[in-house]
């Protein structure tokens, strides 16, 4: 589902002419299965978020392939990643990333929405998701007004909507407590498990990797290990 | 996205930050309302004079003196081929003895306006009568409305020295006869005297102030009286009628090509046109300023509507959101700033030139001392649905290109960059 392959990336610090360069991937080459949960784990520096965004199209690679589902994302345009996006990806974030000013149910919608289907069909199928993920009784609800795993899986949801293959998901238990932490991760489990979906989660916590199939560890933006725990 | 969900985007948007869209809707309103009432100063004084001109005279009539070539007159040939000329009504030729005359009845007296016309052609140009009848015998003429008021006796001339109002003869002209003595202009000829009957009288003149006491004879009547004056057959003076104002122009401009002198209301109309023109698109411009000053405002919104927005931006373009999307979207809340103000501007020009159309009148009149303003029909300001246009375009395409660089500036907003940012 995705192959990563000796992708390298750096960022330049200093002026204009006078640039250093600090590598922070070097040579990274790995694979996740469709239907697999992929843990990449690491320190904070370890160059897991920069990998992450550059998997997500956020970030062009200095060198090496990314491709994901057989599509070579790192040469696709603004407006054709943008797409791609909509299309394949589905992102849940530590600090959930929802609109203030949308009620959990327009969030979850907003995807739909930019996906230009119509209203009455929208309305079916996030009425179904929220139920499927236990948030009927918030639908009216604005973020403020959720506690923090409420509103994380209203961005799961969000994440969801449109039924992407894959589901990026950086440090998704980032901002919350332990009991709530393990819901989050029950939840992700028995949506890769029912419905199939590709996670690949950034974590620096070794529990929250230990839902995973497969993990690797990140150091000095090099992989230092892969490991493969058991079978989808 | 569908468009409804664009709509409901921005006006979710546009209610977070009520007071601020507010005061640039005043703004972009403001500016607005400004350029309108400015313009319909112009348009205004441009309708007051044409509808002045228009008022004071038939406005489908299309003068012809004569031939620019020669001194030579129209001919009755050249006056027929007028009349085929499309979207003519009638040609009437008329003419004059170069003579003096004096009509008597009985005491009384006038000086007489003996003018020489073909009935049937003056009918189909609209000459109507208010008593009697179209002249069926020879000797039989028609006289003008005012005719029979300014026949006086010498006694009621003298009081009408002293201040006295003429009273004119009293009663029906039609089946009276009277004599008229023409008296040549120049040369030592006798004076002529003949005798009319009066068939019809003319239909009030459409104004006030106009007064008609010609008498209309036929037109073979030219031709005698000149002979017996001993003076040359005068220069036909030819009207031609047009079916309606819209055909003035394209006659006129037939007539001049072929050669004739000629004289109409678009004639008038024309350098007028000219001149008010130019002063509206002067006012227009200067309106514009006020827009472009309302700008600035819509400039700072959407800026600041961006930097705002920067992580909600971020998140929507990483779930796929196009950035052609993003700068729709704020090309249309600036767009929908513009189209509120110009909405909310036209209602309140409408407003304004209302009051300035019932005020100043009013103030003029009371300035000047007078209680009515009565005749005084002078609009200070006008707004056709084109300045509406005109105004709306320019607010909105303002506006518009004021939210055009804020629009950019969301679609190069880096994600990772806004996804740092704090709530």
């Amino acid at each position: 589902m995705i192959e990563i392959n000796t992708l390298s990336h750096s960022f330049a610090i200093g002026k204009k002419g006078n640039e250093r360069k600090i590598p922070v991937l070097e040579e990274i080459t790995l694979h996740v299965k469709q239907g697999e949960i992929a843990a990449i784990l690491g320190k904070s520096g370890s160059g897991k978020s920069t990998l992450l965004n550059i998997l997500a199209g956020f970030m062009v690679p200095e060198s090496g392939v990314v491709a994901v589902g057989g599509q070579e994302i790192s040469s696709l345009k603004e407006s054709e990643m943008a797409d791609f996006r909509l299309k394949n990806f589905g992102f849940i974030f530590q600090s959930f990333q929802l609109m203030p000013g949308l009620n959990a149910f327009e969030n979850i919608e907003l995807p739909l929405k930019i996906k230009g289907m119509k209203a009455p069909e929208r309305r079916a199928v996030v009425e179904k998701l929220m139920m499927e993920v236990g948030l009927s009784e918030v639908a009216s609800h604005y973020p403020n007004e959720l506690s923090g795993g409420q509103q994380q899986r209203v961005s799961i949801a969000r994440a969801l909507i449109t039924n992407p293959p894959v589901i990026l998901a950086d440090e998704p238990t980032g901002s919350l407590d332990s009991e709530t932490e393990q819901e989050i991760l029950d939840l992700i489990r028995s949506l890769n498990r029912n419905l199939g979906v590709t996670f690949v989660i950034i974590t620096h916590d070794d529990e929250v990797a230990g839902i995973a199939n497969r993990q690797y560890r990140l150091h000095d933006g090099k992989l230092v290990k892969g490991v493969q725990r058991h079978a989808i | 996205m569908q468009f409804k969900d664009q709509l409901g985007f921005i006006g979710q948007h546009m209610k977070r930050n009520k007071l601020r869209v507010a005061t640039t809707i005043l703004a972009a309103t403001m500016g607005c309302a400004f350029l309108i009432v400015l313009a319909s100063v112009g348009f205004g004084l441009h309708k007051t004079l044409s509808d002045d001109i228009l008022e004071n005279r038939t406005v489908t009539k299309i003068e012809v003196p004569g031939k620019e070539d020669s001194d030579s007159v129209i001919t009755p040939q050249e006056a027929e081929a007028m009349r085929g000329i499309p979207h003519v009504k009638a040609v009437a030729e008329r003419s004059r003895p170069q003579a003096e005359g004096e009509a008597r009845l009985g005491e009384r007296s006038a000086y007489a306006d003996l003018v020489f016309v073909q009935y049937g052609n003056e009918e189909k140009a609209g000459l109507a009568l208010s008593d009697g009848a179209m002249p069926a015998a020879e000797g039989e003429v028609l006289v003008g409305y005012h005719f029979a008021q300014s026949l006086v006796t010498e006694e009621e001339q003298e009081n009408a020295a002293e201040g006295e109002e003429l009273d004119g003869f009293a009663g029906s002209l039609v089946g009276q006869t009277f004599e008229i003595e023409l008296k040549p202009f120049e040369g030592e000829g006798e004076p002529v005297i003949r005798e009319f009957t009066v068939a019809g009288v003319t239909e009030e003149p459409a104004k006030d102030w106009m007064m008609d006491s010609s008498i209309y004879a036929d037109a073979s009547w030219s031709k005698i009286i000149a002979k017996s004056l001993g003076t040359e057959e005068t220069p036909r003076e030819v009207l031609v009628y047009a079916d309606e104002l819209q055909y003035v122009e394209g006659i006129t401009e037939k007539l001049k090509k072929d050669g004739y002198y000629v004289y109409s209301v678009t004639e008038e109309l024309g350098s007028m046109n000219m001149f008010f023109t130019l002063l509206k698109a002067g006012l227009i411009f200067v309106g514009t300023i006020a827009i472009l000053i309302a700008s600035i405002g819509i400039f700072n919104t959407m800026t600041m509507a961006v930097t705002e927005r920067t992580r909600e931006i971020g998140v929507m373009k990483a779930i796929g959101a196009q950035p052609k999307l993003i700068q729709r979207l704020f090309l249309m809340e600036s767009a929908a700033i513009g189209i509120i103000g110009t909405v909310l501007a036209v209602i309140i020009s409408y407003g304004i030139s209302m009051l300035a159309n019932w005020l100043v009148p009013m103030i003029v009149m009371s300035s000047l001392g007078e209680e009515e303003t009565g005749d005084f029909n002078i609009l200070i300001s006008v707004i056709p649905w084109q300045l509406v246009a005109i105004s709306a375009a320019i607010s909105i395409g303002v506006a518009m290109i004021s939210g055009w660089r804020p629009a950019r500036k969301a679609t190069q907003i880096d994600v990772i960059q806004a996804l740092r940012q704090e709530l």
